[in-house]
């Protein structure tokens, strides 16, 4: 990457950011599994950049596609441009399970300290004030892939100490049917193969201590501090470890994603430039 | 032989108040909405739906009343629409039982019903709520009964062969019929899906009956020129029937995109009961398949038409 060639703040939006931080996450010629929205036009980024070998597999049954704009949703006819094979369900989760894939994107309404992640109720279960989407692929993709990445908008009432309901599992689970938490090791025994690795919120990068499994702060994005950050959790949060301001955007990720990628603005807005 | 094609009233009159029901298709692709619309004129009560993944079907038959029951793991319409505003509105007061499976534990389970196994295996979703005991609704109504219903949720056991740990049984559903909408389905019942199947061959093997909608019925001799390409044999197909668009408003590969702009609206105006009665009276009470095509009207349905090269339509502005 050309590091003398990022943009000036005014040049860029979060969202933008947002898809450039978690594009970054990826290396090249990795499998990786990717969900509807900013997830997708993040590793399509990263296919155009730095990892044109990254083999992308979506739920619905493509398998190493190329798809030259954006899909709607992992469903759609345009998953299928150049894919390698075009199958179902069946074959996308299964191929998670056997441990092909090395990194899974998410979203989430919710998470803890621990990555544990929501998508399924908002308040009590048993009578939810707000009943959303459901669990889809995120359990499947983040019990299985060797890491996970999570783009989420950060309020406080999302980072919160414990989530209406743990959807897809953090490096800290319920080993039920006590209910105990327990270290995912001990949980997944053969096929345990890692967890969470970041959380790209809308205030900075999050990764975590594979062996606490607890949550820190790695970068905040331009404009934020440590302090602000820390406000925005409903937890304690470990901002001993933080390494500066997250990378602005490129010229060329800008040009990427607003001419090529998302034209129509589906996922991301434009910036004026 | 005796032909296996009906009407879409007759499909939706093989299918009783009660019956358990599977679909074709992927959150919004491949949904047999003109199916759906008729079981919802003729008032069908007290559906068992059993998805791999929900859509914009089930929100219609959730917010016209006709689901009691419903086991899957998603449900929405991607980006025309954040969740499922009658699924959520019907849990809120009670009125629906929802019992929630991971993606994979569903897909695993139906994969299980169509080999004729009790149940599937799998390690995903563990250490997750899903697997919470306080959490089996089913259970908690005393509705399983061993027969139709699974007796337990899901089970743990730890791996007896390899030693590989914990491990989850997921019970396979026991499905009345499965309907599904193709492109292509011969007289005799082989179905040619393009693009992804999604859960398609493992949703027509589960049912007991399996009713095929297709956008055209076609020669056997043609499809079976070459058998490579076909999706599901004829004899786990018991009923056909052929109209063209019958997805419409999700989308058929290669065939039309998903319309948009009207799920967009659906969205919207069905966020309350009278919302959604109101649309039901516009868009599908006193219509029949071909008087809902000509209220949405020629220039809409030829916007979506998909180019064939490409699979898809390049005239809509994504995002509707």
């Amino acid at each position: 990457m050309n590091t003398h060639d990022y943009a000036k703040p005014e040049e860029y939006g979060l969202a933008d950011l947002l898809c450039c931080a978690a594009s970054r996450e990826v290396q090249d010629n990795e499998i990786v599994f990717a969900g509807t929205g900013l997830p997708m036009v993040a590793i399509m980024l990263a296919q155009k950049t730095h990892a044109p070998n990254l083999k992308l597999i979506f739920e619905a049954g493509t398998l190493d596609g190329r798809p030259p704009e954006i899909p709607t949703s992992v469903g759609d006819a345009r998953c299928e441009m150049g894919a390698s094979r075009s199958s179902g369900l069946y074959d996308a989760f299964s191929i998670a399970q056997r441990g092909y894939v090395d990194l899974g994107f998410l979203g989430g309404a919710e998470v803890d300290e621990y990555g544990n992640v929501n998508t399924t109720v908002i308040g009590d279960y048993l009578a939810p004030e707000l009943r959303l989407t459901g669990s889809g692929g995120n359990p499947d993709i983040n019990s299985f892939a060797k890491r996970t990445v999570f783009i989420m908008v950060h309020e406080k009432r999302r980072f919160t100490k414990n989530v209406s309901y743990i959807t897809s599992p953090g490096w800290r689970v319920k080993k039920w049917p006590g209910g105990e938490f327990v270290h995912r090791r001990e949980l997944y025994g053969t096929a345990y193969r890692g967890g969470p690795s970041a959380i790209i919120s809308t205030a900075g990068v999050f990764r975590f201590d594979e062996e606490t499994g607890k949550i820190y702060l790695d970068t905040c994005h331009p404009g934020m501090t440590p302090e602000e950050i820390q406000e925005l959790c409903n937890f304690p949060l470990d901002i001993s470890r933080v390494n500066g301001l997250t990378a602005p955007p490129t010229r060329e990720e800008l040009h990427l994603i607003h001419d090529v990628l998302d034209p129509d603005e589906i996922f991301i807005p434009k910036t004026k430039r | 032989m005796n032909s296996k094609r009906i009407t879409i009233q007759q499909a939706a009159e093989i299918i009783q108040d009660g019956s358990s029901l599977t679909f074709s298709g992927f959150t919004i692709w491949r949904r047999p909405m003109a199916i759906v619309f008729e079981l919802i004129r003729q008032h069908r009560r007290h559906l068992h739906l059993i998805e791999v993944n929900g859509g914009p079907h089930t929100e219609f038959l959730v917010g016209a009343g006709c689901v009691d029951i419903w086991e899957s793991c998603w449900v929405g319409h991607e980006l025309y629409g954040k969740y499922g505003a009658n699924l959520s509105r019907r849990v809120g007061r009670k009125e629906i039982i929802v019992e929630d499976y991971s993606h994979a534990e569903m897909m695993f389970r139906m994969a299980a019903a169509a080999s004729g196994a009790p149940y599937g295996v799998t390690q995903t979703s563990l250490g997750t709520d899903i697997h919470n005991p306080e959490y089996d609704m089913l259970g908690k109504a005393g509705l399983r009964d061993g027969k139709r219903i699974a007796k337990h949720k899901y089970k743990f056991v730890e791996d007896p062969f390899f030693g590989a740990g914990s491990q989850v049984l997921v019970p396979a559903p026991k499905i009345d019929i499965a309907i599904l909408c193709v492109q292509q389905v011969g007289e005799e019942g082989t179905v040619r899906v393009n693009g992804q199947y999604y859960s398609d061959p493992e949703a027509a093997r589960a049912a007991d009956i399996t009713i095929v909608m297709a956008e055209e019925i076609v020669p056997e001799e043609y499809l079976r020129r070459n058998a490579d390409q076909n999706t599901i044999a004829t004899f786990e197909v018991n009923h056909i029937l052929e109209c063209p668009f019958g997805a419409h408003p999700t989308g058929m590969f290669g065939r039309y995109d998903v319309d948009g702009a009207f799920l967009k609206d659906f969205y919207g105006k069905t966020r309350t009961q009278e919302g959604f009665d109101a649309f039901a009276d516009e868009w599908i009470f006193g219509h029949d398949h071909m008087s809902y095509l000509e209220k949405l009207g020629w220039s809409r349905m030829l916007g979506l038409k998909a180019n064939t090269a490409l699979n898809y339509s390049v005239r809509p502005k994504k995002g509707a």
